[in-house]
């Protein structure tokens, strides 16, 4: 019964991690950026310039987004359906893909049945149609052509638009929003500490930190240890009448490791020498040296000529 | 007709002849100089038994690596689709080095450090040869990314040195992990000279107390707390830490003797061939020789020396604040880099040349595997900072 109880359980925490994993793959879809009104921006493969809407995977892994839904409005969360079976929805970590607000669904997957202009916000909602995965309301009043709202750093801030957001310097549809001209951590890295000094001191301390830790941890670990083979010692000491306590700090591991060698030589390769087979068998040596009566291992030194 | 026959014999011929290696050769006397270094690892792996399980694949490797070709069959280690392409994503993802972790983690045997816990602090002071290198790499006009994947040779670990490098200077791969594994087959030749130069006869002739018996349980505890210490301080670590202490953990749990067996066996030698054989291969003379190569290898002696300096001067250090009886051996603190067990060896075989009755084996084996431990958190705090 316990048996089955277990089992139940591990399938229930098994079925609840993949339901949750999988939730949370497309949770991890952002919306990142938006082009209400493009008169001068990115065209589409159609030559046509129209709104758009960049979605962005923040997670550390492929994200299929087929099945998740777009939406103008909170009344009717499945509006527009990603087509699933399309390669091309499944977006690559930390990766971008662009969608069409040109209200033209059947000029393919990236293009949806609503336009930016009609709308006053907009939402990214998970395949199960009910989760609000992302939403956006649309600053109509301070979006001019060819001008785009979107997050300041890719992902980050808040799912309901209201952490996060400003009116970005340039377009960047399909990329970074503020990775275009950034400077590489590694290069700011050698502009603050050109010698490595600080990061040396840092690093080294880190290092130190994790192992003091650890040496701490295990002294006392050590010490609890010790005690307590030392009261188990103490208590075979009394039942077997000893007046002399053993130390089991003192006791050095070689003891025991002597110990567990003979013992195994004992029990299994049949080295012991306690029980002889007093069988004593006389075979003809073929070797004409044998080395038992060699002059080499019966005299100490080589004998000089005295002079 | 027989003219056409010949004619079309000697075209035949003069085909055969461009694909031919002696043809590619081309006059670029660096693969010939790049077969010889090769066949130099070979000798010393065979003749001087210098980390044979590595040079011979290495040597090998090179060899094959710079065995010039005609492009565009899809056999260069740098063509992508060929055999040895595919072979070479295990060092390029980084993906061989957690898994030779798991196999030193099933085969090492941590209680020397938990019978005595401060031999850690050894492990960890020895990791300065890393941030020196970087340093000096920095100063060298090496970028930041560049110094810190150059600098982890001092770690003194090879699948570390290909992990980091892999993140972090891909393009450099090549020279650092040569040079990690070159000097790590050259401990025996570098160390000791180190530390008779900082020791006086007085210190190289310290007994240390013999270590106590370790229990199971600590055994176990270990590798579980160590992982979760480490890893909440350092979480880029996690892949080669998480190997690490996950293979330690099925030597020691006891019940899963067949996996650790696999692990430290046959898992492990299987990724030690293709490591060496595809890190050698990596070595395409065109690629390799470069005099950025040869900053690496000067570099990597340098972290070599400091590491060896930094663990042998900080049991001095250390020995200030310990009691008659208690005392390190600073020959031992050499073993804090993570050649596992050379650097240990070392420690042993210059101890004997003082006292031949003193054996350091076990004693160095504590802070040779922290030096394991630390070169890993190392990594993690460098992948960290610049990746």
């Amino acid at each position: 019964m316990k048996r089955v109880i277990i089992k139940a359980l591990i399938l229930t925490v098994f079925f609840f991690a993949w339901q949750r994993s999988f939730a949370q793959s497309q949770e991890d879809m952002r919306i990142n950026e938006i082009l209400v009104t493009n008169t001068n921006d990115f065209e589409d493969d159609f030559g046509h310039k129209n709104g758009w809407i960049e979605l962005f995977n923040s997670s550390y892994g492929t994200v299929n987004i087929g099945g998740c839904y777009f939406t103008n409005d909170p009344a009717n969360l499945t509006k527009y359906i990603i087509p699933k079976g399309d390669v091309l929805t499944a977006i690559r970590p930390r990766q971008h893909v662009l969608f069409w607000a040109d209200n033209q669904p059947f000029r393919g997957t990236f293009h949806l049945n609503f336009t930016l202009e009609e709308s006053k916000e907009i939402l990214f909602v998970a395949s199960d149609g009910k989760t609000i995965i992302d939403r956006i309301k649309i600053p109509h009043e301070q979006l001019l052509e060819n001008i785009s709202f979107g997050r300041v750093k890719d992902g980050f801030g808040k799912t309901d638009g209201t952490e996060g957001w400003e009116i970005l310097r340039q377009t960047s549809p399909s990329t970074n929003n503020f990775g275009v001209d950034e400077i590489p951590k590694s290069v700011i890295i050698k502009e603050i500490d050109p010698y490595g000094a600080v990061m040396s001191i840092t690093s080294m301390s880190a290092v130190f930190v994790s192992l003091i830790l650890l040496y701490i941890i295990f002294k006392q670990i050590g010490k609890y240890n010790i005690r307590n083979s030392q009261k188990r010692s103490d208590q075979v000491s009394v039942l077997k009448g000893r007046k002399e306590k053993v130390s089991v700090e003192d006791t050095s591991a070689e003891v025991y490791a002597a110990i567990a060698t003979a013992m195994h030589l004992y029990q299994t390769d049949n080295e012991a020498h306690d029980i002889e087979n007093t069988i004593l068998t006389i075979a003809k040596v073929t070797r004409n040296y044998s080395p038992w009566s060699s002059k080499i291992y019966t005299l100490r030194e080589t004998p000089v000529k005295n002079r | 007709m027989e003219g056409n026959l010949f004619q079309v014999l000697a075209r035949n011929l003069s085909q055969f002849w461009e694909y031919t290696g002696f043809a590619n050769f081309d006059g670029n006397w660096g693969y010939l100089l790049m077969i010889a270094i090769g066949l130099v690892f070979i000798y010393l792996a065979i003749t001087k038994e210098w980390e044979p399980m590595l040079l011979v694949p290495i040597g090998f490797g090179i060899i094959i690596g710079n065995i010039p070709f005609f492009s565009g069959l899809s056999i260069g280690v740098y063509e992508e689709g060929s055999v040895l392409n595919i072979l070479y994503q295990g060092v390029v993802k980084g993906w061989y080095p957690p898994l030779i972790f798991l196999g030193i983690g099933a085969m090492t045997d941590f209680s020397a450090l938990i019978s005595n816990p401060k031999l850690l602090l050894i492990g960890a002071a020895a990791q300065l040869g890393i941030f020196g290198a970087y340093a000096i790499a920095l100063l060298m006009g090496f970028s930041a990314t560049d110094a810190g994947a150059i600098g982890i040779i001092g770690g003194a670990d090879g699948p570390t040195a290909i992990f980091l490098s892999s993140r972090l200077a891909p393009n450099l791969m090549g020279a650092i992990a040569v040079s990690a594994y070159s000097y790590m087959a050259l401990v025996p030749v570098i160390q000791p000279p180190i530390m008779k130069l900082f020791t006086n006869k007085k210190e190289r002739l310290i007994r240390m107390k013999p270590p106590r018996a370790v229990s199971q349980t600590e055994k176990i505890l270990f590798p579980i707390i160590g992982f979760l210490l480490t890893a909440l301080i350092v979480p880029s670590g996690i892949p080669l830490l998480g190997m690490l202490f996950f293979g330690n953990l099925l030597k020691e749990s006891g019940v899963t003797r067949r996996l650790a067996e696999t692990a430290r066996g046959p898992l492990i030698d299987v990724i030690t061939i293709l490591i060496g054989l595809t890190v050698g291969a990596s070595t395409q003379a065109d690629k390799f020789l470069q005099v950025t190569s040869v900053l690496i290898f000067v570099l990597g002696a340098l972290s070599f020396i400091i590491a060896t300096t930094g663990g042998v001067l900080f049991v001095k250090f250390f020995n200030l604040f310990l009691k008659e009886g208690n005392k390190i051996n600073p020959l031992i603190g050499n073993s804090g880099v993570s050649a596992v067990p050379d650097a240990a060896r070392v420690s042993n075989n210059v101890g004997l040349q003082y006292d031949k009755t003193n054996y350091l084996l076990m004693h160095a084996m504590g802070p040779n595997v922290a030096g394991v431990i630390g070169s890993a958190v190392a990594a993690g705090i460098l992948l960290a900072f610049l990746a």
